[in-house]
């Protein structure tokens, strides 16, 4: 039996509940009793330290002259500091990117952030349950679309012999090429983008809503409420905590626009308005001559970027209402 | 403040079933030996309010009760305009409303759930049925305050409900309803959710209002207890058919059948089967447990009319009507409940339970202990006499 050295009597230990031992004992207690659950949500956790938490040590090489190959942690390591960041920020590119890859993703937030709202509180207002789930089970079809027959299809509707010019022409019209047209491309990625996800972002929405008291919605019939006016003041208000955690997460996320969909959709003709700062880094990164390295940095600046926009947004959010993330 | 008229008021709820389950459900309803389902079951569908037909005077209070599933919220919710009428006609006033949208019948309701709207403040639910009708801010704040007054909820208005107990939120949901000055108030089990205690206060609380706000009530409850102490009269309704309506001493007194005698009174009627109405030479008696019971004058003469003949009949007895010591028949104590004033006792007669109630002033304890044998007897004019097969009150 181990002795207590130097300490306290196993007895005092046992009768005082503050002790370190007793704390111990109450944890490894809690531990066994629900070892199922912790048995269920090894799995997951496995998985995200895996694949989240433990390549992050790999973000080390935005600080090094990196070369594949290389190690990131030994004796030939070659420590830059912060010059690629320097660099960045002193690129011609750099204000260019910002710019693309913000108004690329405030207009599509602004845009796609509350059609979901309103498809949602649509669907959930039809006097029809059975049309209703009709029309959810279309608009979540697009969602299942790859994003590579997404652009095909684009390239089928919009293309310089597409539909939409061949319509055009056979009209008289001349043929517009909105590939190769700067113009063209913030409204073709946004709008695409949110007829893909616009269904299938309003699920949650529509699950929120479910739990909504049908006897507050009698209540507003009887107080002289009509269909629209029970949507704002029913409906809306009690999905409100739904929409500030979702606002808190699409704001951490709104500088992170993927780059597939956009180097799909980049030609020669648009990419003034189509570089954007991750598939600047696709570039940099893995292309060409790369240079992780600099890719690395870039990359840990937009992250960064977004953090600072999650911690802003969550912390607004719990100040200004009870709904936050943490 | 309204009277209203409800005619022959019928709530089919079509059938969604496929035409083979639904012929198979109905053939199964139909078996014979079987036990029909609570609700009758046609071809339209499920009928979940039948042949409803009642007149309610202004100012009235009217209770429903009910056990569940017999259709009395239905009932009321078709008077709310909630669910629409399958047939009949329902009238408040001298308007017909069938077909008259909910906000323009004039009416309020609370509901069992409290149904209030919880990002809004007490001040704010009371006050949103009026902003909707685009009252100005004033009046608006008048008519709050006077609601909040009434009901004693003025220190809570800028208070959410989360941060209300539940009999705070009952009453802010009554206020949320007068404060309109509804013509009729509709009241859907509100007590149900409180516990016993409150449910005591709370229902003094509504005694007290109806005499402040003075408008006809509908209350629903299946509490008989509750049916009881508030309303002028009372409609029992078992499976979508009204039973009896009446006065709470009238269906006490005088029940017309085996349900209503069954359903009101706690604790519930003693039930005497295998008795037997026998008439012999004019004269009318009961034999129940081995004796004969001759009835009263009143009864004997209500038989007469009727032309009665003797017949296999259940006699009802209320616990409160016994009395114990004397008389000819005798029961073991099961079961000796002290409340306080009075004792229930559960004794075995031949078999059967049979409760009685005695006043405890005055009484030996002891010898209306458990185990103890006591006599106890009843007054024939006390008796209720249902035919067996119908189960109809012969008297």
């Amino acid at each position: 039996m181990r002795k207590v050295k130097d300490g306290p009597s196993a007895e005092a230990l046992a009768l005082d509940p503050t002790s370190r031992g007793a704390k111990s004992r109450r944890m490894w207690r809690r531990l066994r009793d629900n070892h199922p659950f912790l048995i269920m949500i090894f799995p997951a956790v496995l998985v995200v330290f895996l694949f989240n938490y433990l390549p992050i040590y790999g973000v080390l090489i935005a600080f090094q002259d990196f070369m594949p190959g290389d190690q990131i942690i030994g004796p030939y390591t070659h420590w830059i500091g912060f010059e690629h960041f320097k660099r960045f920020f002193t690129d011609v590119q750099f204000w260019p990117l910002m710019k693309n890859t913000f108004l690329l993703c405030i207009i599509g937030f602004v845009i796609g952030f509350p059609l979901p709202i309103i498809i949602a509180l649509m669907l959930n207002a039809m006097k029809s349950k059975k049309a209703g789930k009709v029309l959810q089970t279309i608009f979540n079809g697009p969602h299942f679309i790859s994003l590579v027959v997404l652009v095909g299809m684009l390239t089928l509707f919009f293309g310089r012999y597409g539909l939409v010019n061949n319509i055009a022409a056979s009209l008289g019209g001349e043929r517009y090429s909105y590939f190769l047209e700067s113009k063209a491309f913030r409204p073709m990625y946004i709008l695409s983008s949110n007829w893909q996800d616009f269904g299938w972002s309003a699920i949650i929405y529509i699950a929120a809503l479910s739990n909504v008291d049908p006897g507050q919605h009698e209540a507003a019939i009887l107080d002289g409420a009509s269909r629209f006016q029970r949507v704002i003041h029913v409906d809306l208000p009690a999905i409100m905590p739904m929409i500030s955690v979702m606002l808190i997460m699409s704001i951490g996320g709104l500088m992170g626009v993927g780059y597939e969909k956009v180097l799909l959709m980049m030609t020669d003709g648009n990419l003034e308005v189509s570089e954007i700062i991750a598939t600047y880094v696709y570039k940099q990164g893995l292309t060409g001559v790369p240079n992780q390295g600099y890719a690395t940095a870039i990359g840990l600046f937009n992250s960064i970027i977004n953090v600072v926009l999650l911690i802003i947004a969550n912390t607004t959010s719990k100040k200004f209402s009870e709904n936050s993330l943490w | 403040m309204a009277s209203l008229t409800l005619k022959d008021i019928k709530k089919v709820y079509p059938n969604t079933e496929s035409g083979p389950k639904k012929k198979k459900k109905k053939q199964q309803a139909e078996e014979p030996g079987k036990e029909k389902a609570n609700l009758q079951i046609t071809d339209e569908g499920v009928v979940a309010v039948q042949k409803f037909s009642l007149d309610i005077a202004d100012r009235e209070f009217i209770v429903l009760v009910g056990p569940s599933g017999c259709g009395k919220s239905t009932t009321l919710r078709m008077i709310a305009g909630l669910e629409e009428i399958s047939s009949g006609e329902l009238y408040i006033g001298d308007r017909l409303v069938n077909d008259v949208a909910p906000k323009d019948r004039d009416i309020a309701m609370v509901f069992q759930s409290y149904a209030l709207y919880p990002h809004m403040t007490v001040y704010e639910n009371m006050a949103f049925s009026l902003k909707l009708k685009k009252m100005k801010k004033e009046e608006i704040d008048q008519k709050v305050r006077e609601a909040a007054e009434i009901l004693d909820i003025t220190q809570y208005l800028d208070r959410k409900p989360k941060a209300l107990s539940g009999g705070q939120r009952q009453r802010v949901a009554i206020g949320r309803a007068i404060v309109r000055q509804p013509q009729v108030l509709l009241m859907d089990e509100p007590l149900s959710n409180l516990d016993a205690k409150l449910r005591n206060q709370m229902r003094a609380e509504i005694i007290k209002l109806r005499q402040k706000i003075n408008t006809t009530f509908i209350y629903v409850t299946h509490d008989q207890t509750e049916a009881m102490t508030l309303g002028d009269r009372i409609v029992i309704m078992k499976d979508g058919f009204i039973q009896q309506i009446g006065t709470p001493q009238e269906v006490f007194n005088h029940p017309v059948n085996l349900f209503v005698a069954g359903f009101i009174g706690t604790p519930q009627m003693n039930f005497f089967e295998g008795s037997r109405l026998v008439e012999e030479n004019g004269q009318y008696a009961v034999e129940v447990m081995g004796k004969k019971v001759v009835l009263s004058e009143g009864q004997q003469k209500a038989l007469k009319a009727k032309g009665q003949k003797s017949c296999p009949v259940v006699l009802g007895i209320r616990p409160v009507h016994m009395t114990l010591d004397e008389g000819g028949f005798t029961g073991k104590i099961e079961v000796s409940e002290m409340m306080g004033s009075e004792l229930h006792l559960h004794m075995n007669v031949d078999g059967a339970d049979v409760v009685a109630i005695i006043p405890t002033v005055g009484i030996d304890l002891e010898a209306h202990s458990i185990g103890k044998t006591v006599r106890f007897s009843f007054k024939p004019e006390l008796m209720h006499i249902f035919d067996v097969n119908t189960g109809k009150n012969l008297l």
